[in-house]
């Protein structure tokens, strides 16, 4: 049976022992967090706002623990200012899973700018910026990216696109 | 009132390895002159992060007690994360909020606590159960004395006076950080 993209994931965060998770919900990291929470390797903080997940997994860092953060479009624009004043000048490998609104097949003209801006942003940023796009693609894409964000300590972001994941129904 | 180095002082004092993290600003400044040690982190900036990131530390490292200084006007702008850490809720965390009502380094202009809000009221709404307010030196150490000893989390929002910190910690966030993940013994390897 074929691996679905979510259980990719799954596989590579505890490849790269990243043992919490900290998320503000949204339908696509839903997807990583329903696998997520079946699996007691797993501890799960819900927050309030996205960018409490900066603060939080650079503690869990500076603990000695590994943290990822899993938030919608929206919480990047809410955690900016995290990532420029404590992430980056204290080099925390950040793993960061974003469900990427605003782009293919989006229903929501709300969510456009935002997420139109996303790669622009992170790259203003120099966060190195991947896109998931295809399913084949998964393994080694959040492979690399997690290799990256504890090599060179930094944040690193994961796009899950449209494509791979879906997007609403809704027109 | 507390004087808050008075108040850091005791708590450098009481301390033997446990993690502080200090907030930016005067809580940071203070912290530093009360004594330096590989165990402190200080925030440059990243306004209201302290409460987070002393979450997650405590979460890291549950057999240890962790304790967060805060600002109000730092609280104040990262309110959700009361919630956060009230639904969580471990046992391992401190978090003292020197209270002064105002953002002291931009002027002293008033924050809402020079008004109508209450942090340890705010507290007990997010969901903290051990929510202590003080406002004279012996009432916070105390406070403190019993949250080191009994299982937390603990919330002790400390009314302080204006005085403004002189001392100025190191200002290499990579110095700090591996200086303290070290002292931690907390290296990612």
């Amino acid at each position: 049976m074929e691996t679905a993209w979510p259980q990719h994931i799954i596989a590579q965060l505890k490849a790269y022992r990243i043992r919490f998770l900290s998320y503000v919900p949204d339908a696509i990291g839903e997807q990583i967090l329903r696998l997520a929470r079946q699996d007691p390797f797993f501890d799960i903080l819900p927050l309030a706002r996205e960018e409490e997940g900066v603060g939080v997994v650079a503690g869990q860092y500076m603990g000695g623990a590994r943290g990822a953060l899993l938030m919608p479009t929206a919480g990047v624009g809410n955690a900016l200012n995290a990532l420029a004043s404590l992430a980056i000048p204290y080099q925390v490998p950040l793993p960061m899973f974003i469900g990427w609104r605003g782009e293919l097949g989006e229903f929501n003209a709300a969510q456009v700018p935002l997420g139109q801006a996303l790669p622009a942003l992170f790259a203003a940023l120099h966060i190195p910026t991947f896109v998931l796009r295809y399913a084949p693609e998964v393994p080694t894409v959040v492979a690399g990216a997690l290799k990256l964000a504890y090599s060179a300590e930094q944040p690193v972001a994961v796009l899950i696109s449209t494509q791979l994941a879906g997007w609403k129904d809704e027109r | 009132m507390i004087n808050r180095l008075r108040a850091t002082r005791f708590i450098v004092a009481q301390v033997h390895d446990e993690p502080i993290i200090a907030s930016l600003g005067n809580p940071k400044f203070d912290l530093f002159a009360a004594g330096d040690r590989p165990q402190n982190f200080y925030m440059w900036n990243s306004m209201g992060m302290a409460a987070s990131m002393g979450l997650g530390l405590a979460m890291a490292r549950p057999a240890q007690k962790v304790i967060v200084l805060d600002g109000d006007g730092a609280l104040l702008m990262n309110l959700n994360a009361l919630t956060t850490a009230a639904a969580r809720a471990p046992q391992n965390l401190i978090h003292v909020i020197w209270d002064n009502r105002q953002f002291a380094l931009t002027g002293g202009q008033p924050t809402h606590t020079a008004f109508r809000a209450d942090l340890a009221q705010l507290a007990r709404g997010a969901g903290f159960e051990r929510v202590v307010a003080v406002d004279t030196q012996e009432a916070f150490e105390q406070a403190f004395l019993q949250a080191m000893a009994t299982p937390g989390p603990w919330i002790i929002v400390a009314r302080v006076d204006d005085q403004q910190a002189t001392a100025r910690p190191p200002k290499s966030p990579t110095y700090i950080k591996h200086r303290f993940m070290q002292s931690l013994g907390a290296y990612d390897t």
